[in-house]
């Protein structure tokens, strides 16, 4: 009974962790940008999330319709404005932008929220459910599913739309993209607001478990880009592939060898993969 | 209007940064024919396509399209014109569906799903391989249906003039052929076409008229025919098959 809990608290919280990396993954794969600012995103949704149930009573998952026009919006004028500027300088510069930009991001959230933890609780509370002795508190499984449902959209989104098709197209062959008429810094700008959009999405969501605070946002930032050296750049199934491998081997991990050592099993794995399968369980060229 | 040149370039330099490759191009593509450019490795011809389709900005000169001044336009507003370049080594989305590719091609037309649909199915007509492959990925396609599926993407982008570099490279002579037989059919449909080949006779053999193209200048024009019985030039490209 203790293994089916380890593997559905792994189960669920991979779910959690795909979401957090996949619009980090999308930005790094079309546009070549690691993008430091991800995981101040993620804490600005949870922000999001916790003000409007403080202040209005407003439930997370009536957040999310907010939260993606606005923190699209964010994301594209970042691009627009800032990156687009420096798109053909060396990785270096872009790296260093977005780092900066994170700091200003990062601090503007101490000075407004404090650096104390919140916590944002449902009032009822939710309670769980239990299936065979295997317990999953209900807040938890909804912010599974709504996960999946982004992540579920994002690949409709690029396998099946006009706009899908040419951030496709931009990442496999920019002059070739160019040549069909596509506007590349544009797609760079909506493939960075979509990133943004996710990540503050994914926020909303992590506000329902986990606590809140601007001093966690480089612990997103870890999770998403171990999520994708995992799972291999370049495809939503392999940030989903690359979230659940880190849950479960945080999952395990931490019920063998104790919780402590999370962290520094899922760095380990990370390093191993690096050697010996740099592209990742599902990597390949070509976002999907 | 009818007799004036689809594109036309005077004095056009181009290359990439501070590397000049052409120099002072003077070219008129003909409307409704099928022109040929000729030319050593390294000659220029491909360079030449890319500013001719935007890619490249160019460096000095004049770029008529339609009688309209478009030098230094971007390479969107050049395809909104119909000028369509297909390009060197295919460069296809290989991991996207043939039909994915296709749509790519007619990314920048605003019309309905019906009249895409329409254009797909006669892309497949034309190509009925593709057809049969259509939701294969690019990448795992032969080289002769990659080139069907390259040009079918360029036809998808409405040409009036289709330019096509390095039409037979690769490609067994059954498959030129073929492809020869296509050109032909849309060129008597109106379509105007300029063609990049390596293969001289087939390319003489083909077009209307031909550009011969050395070290980033223009060597020699004439007519397909005319050139093909011309003994510089036949001793020039044709001299390893005459022995
Ligand atoms: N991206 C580039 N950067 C710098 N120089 C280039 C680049 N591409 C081509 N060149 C140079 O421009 C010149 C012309 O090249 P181009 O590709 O236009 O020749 P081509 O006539 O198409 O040759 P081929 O028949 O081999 O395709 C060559 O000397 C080449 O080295
Ligand atoms: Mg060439």
């Amino acid at each position: 009974m203790l293994a089916a809990q380890i593997i559905i608290n792994a189960l669920v919280l991979g779910c959690l962790y795909a979401c957090i990396a996949i619009g980090f993954s999308l930005v790094w794969g079309v546009l070549n940008v690691i993008n430091l600012i991800h995981g101040s995103i993620i804490v600005l949704g949870a922000y999001l999330a916790w003000g409007a149930y403080q202040s209005m009573a407003i439930s997370p998952w009536y957040v999310l319709p907010v939260a993606v026009p606005v923190f699209f919006v964010f994301g594209y004028l970042l691009q627009r404005l800032l990156l687009n500027r420096v798109l053909h300088a060396p990785v270096l510069v872009t790296l260093t932008l977005t780092f900066g930009l994170d700091l200003i991001l990062n601090n503007a959230m101490i000075y407004f929220f404090k650096a104390d933890y919140r916590k944002l609780t449902l009032k009822p509370p939710m309670g769980s459910v239990s299936l065979f002795h295997v317990v999953v508190p209900v807040d938890r499984l909804i912010a599974t599913v709504l996960a999946l449902a982004l992540t579920g959209l994002l690949y409709l989104l690029l396998r099946h739309s006009r706009i899908g098709r040419a951030i496709v197209a931009v990442r496999l062959d920019r002059d070739a993209a160019i040549l069909m008429g596509v506007d590349v810094r544009s797609i760079y700008a909506i493939a960075f607001g979509i990133g943004a959009a996710l990540a503050g999405c994914a926020g909303v969501l992590m506000a329902l478990i986990f606590p809140i605070s601007a001093l966690t946002s480089s612990s997103y930032l870890d999770k998403a880009f171990v999520v994708c050296v995992l799972g291999g750049l370049g495809s939503v199934s392999g940030a989903l592939a690359g979230g659940l491998l880190l849950a479960l081997v945080e999952g395990i991990g931490s019920a063998a060898i104790g919780p402590a050592y999370a962290t520094t099993l899922s760095f380990a794995l990370l390093i191993v993969f690096l050697l010996f399968r740099p592209q990742g369980l599902l990597g390949r060229k070509g976002f999907e | 209007m009818a007799d004036s040149p689809i594109v036309e370039l005077q004095g056009l330099c181009a290359g990439y940064g501070e590397i000049q490759v052409l120099w002072g191009i003077d070219i008129a593509v003909r409307r409704g024919e099928i022109t040929a450019l000729i030319g050593s490795n390294g000659a220029g011809k491909t360079t030449l396509m890319r500013a001719l389709s935007g890619l490249i900005p160019t460096q000095g000169g004049i770029y008529f399209a339609d009688d309209k001044d478009v030098t230094g336009d971007r390479a969107a507003q050049i395809l909104a014109r119909g000028i369509v370049h297909v390009p060197e080594g295919r460069r296809l989305f290989g991991a996207m569906s043939v039909e994915d590719n296709l749509l790519m091609g007619a990314y920048s037309r605003k019309v309905s799903r019906g009249e895409l649909n329409r254009d797909l199915d006669r892309v497949y007509g034309t190509f009925p391989k593709l057809c049969d492959r259509r939701h294969q990925a690019a990448a795992t396609l032969s080289g002769g249906e990659q080139q069907m599926c390259a040009i079918g993407r360029g036809l998808m982008s409405a040409p009036r003039l289709l330019m096509i570099d390095e039409l037979s490279l690769g490609l067994s002579p059954l498959l030129v052929e073929q492809l020869v037989a296509a050109l032909r059919a849309l060129n008597a449909e109106g379509m105007s076409i300029l063609l990049v080949e390596q293969d001289v006779i087939t390319a003489l053999d083909l077009c209307h008229s031909a550009f011969i193209m050395d070290m980033g200048r223009i060597v020699r024009h004439g007519e397909g025919a005319q050139l093909l019985a011309d003994p510089i030039i036949r001793d020039a490209y044709l001299g390893v098959l005459e022995t």
